[in-house]
């Protein structure tokens, strides 16, 4: 077959062909039909440029304001659009508005992708900014509505946008998990994904050939372009991800939509759709990958770690994640996208159009975006402080058979309010709190076991004192039993431990 | 056509009361969801009743020592806003939701029992039960 790299065109004869009106387009999902009906080589002859598209959430995108001078002028310092804050650490009266930006009056349900959307979609948006008064500037306050034709630049500038594809996600624990992936149900109840797999612009060109900085692109329905790799890109392991710009004068809101997560925070969905030439035969083979080809991990995100620390619980293909199950052992689960298979399509047919109609041109780019890069964590200075750096060790419990007289003495006596029941290997078997046994007192119950609590949240000594102070807010108590891997008491962590840890210096965290 | 939950303690668990039910009006009922214990029992119908007629069914299960509880009608999904993005489909827990071949969202009204996850999930507010 040749060597894969030699050329097969130029952009600069696509663009003279699209600007006669005879370049040949496909969509990803077209060329992918073509190459299975007629070979690679024919529809690598045939096809000039493939089109590919994506519409998912994509919390880092933003985008730069200029509001214009008001007379007096004012050096805004702190600044609000619909009550949501937007960076103000620029000159006085530039701005970013970040798509998780959260109002500050309606919380998880309005942020800065919702205004975002009601920008392009035309609607007027309240400004209200704050200074301090300079002698340039000596404005203090401001309060009026704006619409994005009042201002003067709008431009969406996302500093990661277009991930080449993401890990799913799944759920071991007991309880339902709200996350940037969705709601996922307890015991691997769910899975959830997101990319466009086939359809996804860096799937098609995983080695960036065609891919960088200057691309032009399909950018919230107007046209945008590459300017560079974008942040935590990590192209090694196929993670690839792009910083991009474009005019929100000339987008839509059908692909900007500002969206909410449930007890997460609000993002922004972005469309983004890239043209790829078909410069060689390696290009037209990557760009026909389909999505039995295209591989992701699939994660448990009720481990509280880092992403790329969570466990794997299985690899697969996208076309076993959209297929809507996927098994897990002998257990068939649902799985489900986050993202728009739907409007990734409709992208792709309108950059197809767009190329076809004349009015979009190819560019090359000044600079293809880095094939390598290492995606570092972020250092933790000093130690994170654990369970077992605080927990009590001596830890005071009780049989279920007990008499629940002589227990109330022991948690007076003692001064606890938390008291573990375990059976006779120490295994922990219930809870009793000083609350339950005023109730018992009250009922006349006479035995722990008709007292105590069944189901108990745990702790294990090795987990990071920050988690379990999550966990116990959830749950709404204040204190839990520490066990080892057998669910053997080892010790107790009390909200009045951690509070005294706190106070005596250092918060949860030792230097 | 309404849908309803209903809550049978351990003391009636193992009564034919649904059947007592459907035998003394006449009225169909159809079980969408059933979880039964030796202590407890769940069961979601629809009950294809309104008005009076409804009432009466719901009274001849109460004086059985059931629970009942009405759940909401069924859901409004608003097509402009939905962006069949599928947020919602893998948590609904009876398949209510799913996509079309065009990747259109489908919604199947008789499987939704009205347990509104989804509600929560859809990241664009495009779920709505009234
Ligand atoms: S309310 Fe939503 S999630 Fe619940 S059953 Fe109906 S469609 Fe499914
Ligand atoms: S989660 Fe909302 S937007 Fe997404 S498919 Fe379901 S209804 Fe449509």
């Amino acid at each position: 077959m040749g060597d894969e790299g030699e050329r097969l065109r130029t952009i600069n004869e696509i663009n003279e062909k699209i600007k006669r009106g005879d370049v040949v387009v496909l969509t990803a999902e077209e060329m992918i039909k073509l190459v299975e009906s007629s070979g690679l080589e024919v529809a690598a002859k045939e096809v000039d440029v493939v089109t590919t598209g994506t519409f998912g959430a994509m919390c880092s995108s933003g985008v730069f304001l200029n509001f214009g001078h008001s007379d007096p002028p004012i050096r805004m310092t702190k600044c609000w659009l619909n009550d949501v804050p937007v960076y103000k650490g620029l000159a006085a009266v530039d701005g970013y508005l970040g798509a998780t930006a959260m109002s500050e009056t309606r919380g998880f349900d309005y942020g800065g992708g919702h205004v975002i959307e009601d920008l392009v979609s035309g609607k007027e948006v309240v400004l209200r900014a704050e200074s301090y008064g300079t002698d340039c500037y000596p404005r203090k306050y401001i309060e009026t509505t704006i619409t994005l034709e009042d201002i003067n630049q709008a431009i969406l500038v996302n500093p990661r946008n277009c991930y080449q594809r993401y890990d799913a996600a799944t759920n071991s624990s007991d309880r339902v998990l709200y996350t940037y992936m969705g709601t996922l149900l307890p015991n691997y109840g769910n899975i959830t994904f997101s990319g466009a797999g086939q359809l996804n612009p860096l799937c098609k060109d995983p080695n960036y050939e065609t891919i960088g900085i200057g691309t032009r692109i399909f950018l919230g329905g107007g046209i945008g372009y590459i300017i560079g790799e974008g942040t935590q890109h990590s192209p090694g392991a196929g993670y690839g991800t792009l910083m991009v710009k474009g005019d929100l004068k000339q987008m839509n809101s059908r692909y900007l939509r500002g969206a909410s997560f449930h007890r997460y925070g609000t993002t922004l969905y972005v469309g983004v759709g890239l043209p790829i030439p078909i410069i060689n035969m390696r290009v037209a083979r990557t760009v026909a990958l389909r999505d039995d080809e295209i591989f992701v991990n699939i994660r448990d995100y009720a481990v509280p770690s880092r992403p790329d620390l969570r466990p794997v619980v299985k690899r697969v293909s996208y076309a076993e994640l959209r297929s809507g199950k996927v098994y897990l052992g002998d257990k068939s689960v649902p799985s489900s996208s986050l993202s728009s298979y739907k409007i990734a399509r409709e992208i792709a047919e309108t950059l197809k159009k767009w190329i076809q109609e004349g009015i979009f041109l190819l560019t090359e780019p000044l600079e293809p975006l880095p094939r390598e890069r290492e995606f570092k964590p972020l250092k933790v200075k000093g130690r994170e402080l654990y369970v077992k750096d605080i927990m009590k060790r001596d830890v005071v419990t009780a049989r279920p058979g007990e008499d629940v007289k002589e227990i109330a003495a022991r948690l007076v006596e003692k001064g606890i309010d938390h008291l573990p029941i375990v059976d006779e290997e120490g295994k922990l078997i219930g809870i009793v709190t000083s609350w339950d046994l005023a109730k018992a007192v009250a009922y006349d119950k006479r035995r722990v076991e008709e007292i105590m609590t069944r189901k108990v949240i745990t702790a294990f000594e090795n987990e990071p004192v920050d988690v379990v102070v999550r966990r116990m807010s959830q749950y709404n108590i204040s204190g839990v039993p520490v066990v080892d891997r057998m669910n053997r008491v080892i010790g107790i962590l009390t909200t009045d431990d951690i509070s005294r840890r706190v106070v005596e210096g250092g918060g949860v965290w030792q230097r | 056509m309404a849908k309803v939950k209903l809550i049978y303690s351990h003391r009636v668990v193992d009564k034919p009361i649904l059947a007592n039910v459907v035998l003394r009006t006449g009225v169909l009922i159809n079980i969408l969801e059933a979880k039964v214990n030796a202590q407890k029992g769940e069961l979601i119908v629809s009950i294809s009743a309104e008005g009076e007629k409804l009432k009466e069914i719901l009274n001849l299960f109460r004086e059985e020592g059931v629970e009942v509880q009405e759940l909401a009608e069924t859901l409004r999904i608003d097509w402009e806003r939905c962006i069949a993005c599928g947020a919602c489909i893998s948590p609904c827990p009876t398949g209510a939701l799913k996509f079309k071949e065009d990747w259109s969202l489908e919604f199947e009204e008789d499987k939704c029992i009205g347990c509104r996850i989804c509600v929560t999930t859809c990241p664009v507010k495009a779920i709505n039960i009234p």
